[in-house]
């Protein structure tokens, strides 16, 4: 299979070379044709640079992009025609209508007079926004801008698809209307470079997944062969009745457990042995004449291979919590309110 | 690539076109482009010429030199910062299109905002005070050129790496207003001091003032052709800071 991109040592630093700082620090890889790639990363990692920088938004200080063939610093107008972009922020004219906005786009790129009022119906119609039509999107809910936003960027039918953080903000029907359509535009041979920092949306949607972390690609590799890399991370997950949530500390005192944290009404304990703590979470639950609700074993998720990379290690998430609650706490007893 | 150099050439001019037409639709009635662009120049025209001994068709010349040099000028400082703060900005400039194509599409879009607002003034000052024109073809070769030269004037404020249009109004305004009093406008060329004179000839306003004044007052001070050759040759020259600051937005991520 053929590289969609091929991304050379690329590197943007703001500011002058060696004081500026350093957003993207000299990073490779590849994206195939045909394939849907997921770019995770922490805020501040350098998602959006590296994104902005593949789509000729910004200039890389250092290093080589070619898309499909083409060197992007070179020979940008070919790989402009096969490309689209759906920016974090909806950018349509809020001012045109939904109508208005997919002809200029389409004019944009010379698309045929028939050919875009064709497409602009049919992507209208898959969107939802056909009867909105000639409705201003300074009308419309923030799906609904997204949905145009989309559809403004396929218009063209590119090749080649860059999707910056595209569900955040919406709700549940918008969004997985959203991930549908992604992975319809894939099934149709549209190469999908997924920028996020939704780690399930990626992990449901991405064929390769590649997180940078401080500028540096941290890990690249399919969701399930980065989740096998760490098995140390899997995980018991317990609901107790009743009054489960006052044994906390006792099972995170059982042996083998590296991290426990709350889940709503379930404990989850982490540890490298789930076959071993098993029996040792129904033995205590048995001696203090506890109900087991659920009980179930887990393989690491990549929001916790994620975390691990990124240096979030799994469980800190639940201290940062405590410390919070026992903060709010302190501070309501200074305040003289809450019980 | 269909059609060569010939196809892309008509496909720059068409997207050039199609720049402009959205930005017609999305921005001519905005509040902003009204203020700046439409009403500042007869504001400035009425503070500046109540009571002053002065003939109507003297008073037309200038009106329509200042509301050809506001309103071209207006629109870039306006609609590009607007646009990058908005990241509509970022559409056009992944589209397949050049640089300049994406300049010359912004500029028309100050051009014939000041072709239009120029038009009115001209009914105006033809059917309220009766001034009669003397040499149409100049007068008309002087907006024409002018809302050109001073559209890419503008855009030379609306191309700072920038998303806050506050950033950009206030040292636009600052020149305009500068170029405005240095330009034989409100005192005329022949006026001026040597001195005066010699900063006035930098400005290209001075150029269409002279050419207003050929085409209503049938005089000026300047050869007409010089006229139209210095204000076509500063709207290209004023494309070029234009592009570097592109290049430099490019380079800090605006």
């Amino acid at each position: 299979m053929n590289n969609a991109i091929e991304v050379n040592n690329l590197t943007k630093y703001y500011g002058s070379t060696g004081s500026g700082v350093l957003a993207v620090d000299h990073i490779n890889f590849e994206v195939l044709q045909g394939e849907v790639f997921g770019f995770l990363g922490p805020n501040g990692a350098g998602k959006t640079t590296t994104q902005r920088m593949l789509t000729t938004l910004l200039e890389p200080t250092e290093g080589r992009i070619i898309i499909h063939g083409h060197d992007l610093e070179h020979d940008a107008y070919p790989v402009k025609r096969q490309m689209g972009l759906v920016p974090e922020e909806s950018n349509v004219y809020t001012e045109l209508t939904a109508w208005g906005n997919l002809m200029f786009t389409a004019r944009l790129y010379c698309v045929d007079r028939v050919e875009r009022a064709v497409r602009a119906q049919e992507l209208l119609e898959t969107f939802g926004l056909w009867e909105k039509r000639d409705v201003k999107a300074q009308n419309f809910s923030k799906g609904m801008r997204r949905r145009l936003s989309i559809a403004m960027a396929i218009i063209h039918k590119p090749a080649l698809l860059f999707l910056d953080e595209p569900t955040p903000g919406l709700d549940a029907q918008s969004g997985r209307a959203i991930r549908d359509l992604i992975r319809q535009l894939n099934a149709e041979g549209t190469t999908i470079f997924l920028t996020t920092h939704q780690i399930e949306e990626a992990n449901q949607l991405c064929d390769r997944v590649a997180i940078i972390n401080h500028g540096q690609i941290a890990a690249i590799d399919t969701p399930e062969r980065l989740k096998q890399t760490f098995q140390q991370v899997q995980s018991v997950e317990v609901a107790l009745e009743p009054d489960g949530q006052a044994h906390g500390q006792a099972l995170e005192a059982l042996p083998g457990v590296t991290t426990m944290v709350k889940m709503g009404d379930k404990w989850r304990l982490y540890t490298e042995d789930p076959s071993a703590l098993l029996p040792q979470v129904m033995d205590y639950a048995r001696s203090h004449e506890l109900r087991v609700v659920s009980l179930g074993t887990l393989g690491p998720s990549l929001e916790d291979v994620f975390l691990e990379i990124t240096g979030q290690q799994v469980g800190t998430v639940r201290h940062e919590a405590q410390e919070n609650k026992s903060q709010q706490q302190g501070m309501r007893g200074r305040m003289g309110g809450g019980r | 690539m269909k059609g060569g150099w010939l196809g892309r050439l008509r496909d720059e001019i068409s997207q050039a076109w199609t720049v402009t037409v959205k930005d017609m639709k999305v921005y001519y009635l905005q509040p902003g482009m009204i203020m700046f662009g439409f009403l500042m120049p007869f504001f400035m025209f009425f503070s500046f010429s109540v009571q002053r001994d002065m003939a109507a068709a003297q008073g037309v010349a200038r009106l329509l030199a200042m509301t050809v040099f506001f309103t071209a000028a207006a629109a870039g400082p306006f609609i590009i910062p607007l646009e990058r703060r908005l990241g509509t900005y970022d559409r056009l400039l992944v589209s397949p299109m050049s640089l300049l194509t994406l300049l010359l599409g912004k500029t028309a879009v100050g051009a014939f905002f000041a072709i239009g607002s120029s038009g009115f003034a001209l009914l105006v000052g033809v059917v309220v005070f009766g001034v009669s024109l003397a040499q149409p073809w100049l007068l008309a070769g002087g907006v024409i050129l002018g809302a050109f030269s001073f559209s890419t004037l503008g855009l030379i404020f609306g191309s700072i790496p920038t998303r806050n249009p506050g950033d950009v109004q206030m040292p636009s305004t600052l020149l305009r207003w500068g170029l405005l009093f240095i330009s034989g406008v409100f005192i005329s060329l022949a006026d001026m001091g040597i001195f005066a004179r010699a900063v006035a000839y930098a400005s290209p306003l001075t150029y269409a003032q002279d050419l207003m004044n050929h085409g209503v007052l049938g005089q000026g001070l300047i050869n007409p052709w010089l006229d139209l050759v210095v204000l076509f040759i500063s709207g290209v020259l004023f494309l070029v800071p234009s592009v570097l600051m592109h290049k430099r937005s490019r380079r800090l991520g605006y």
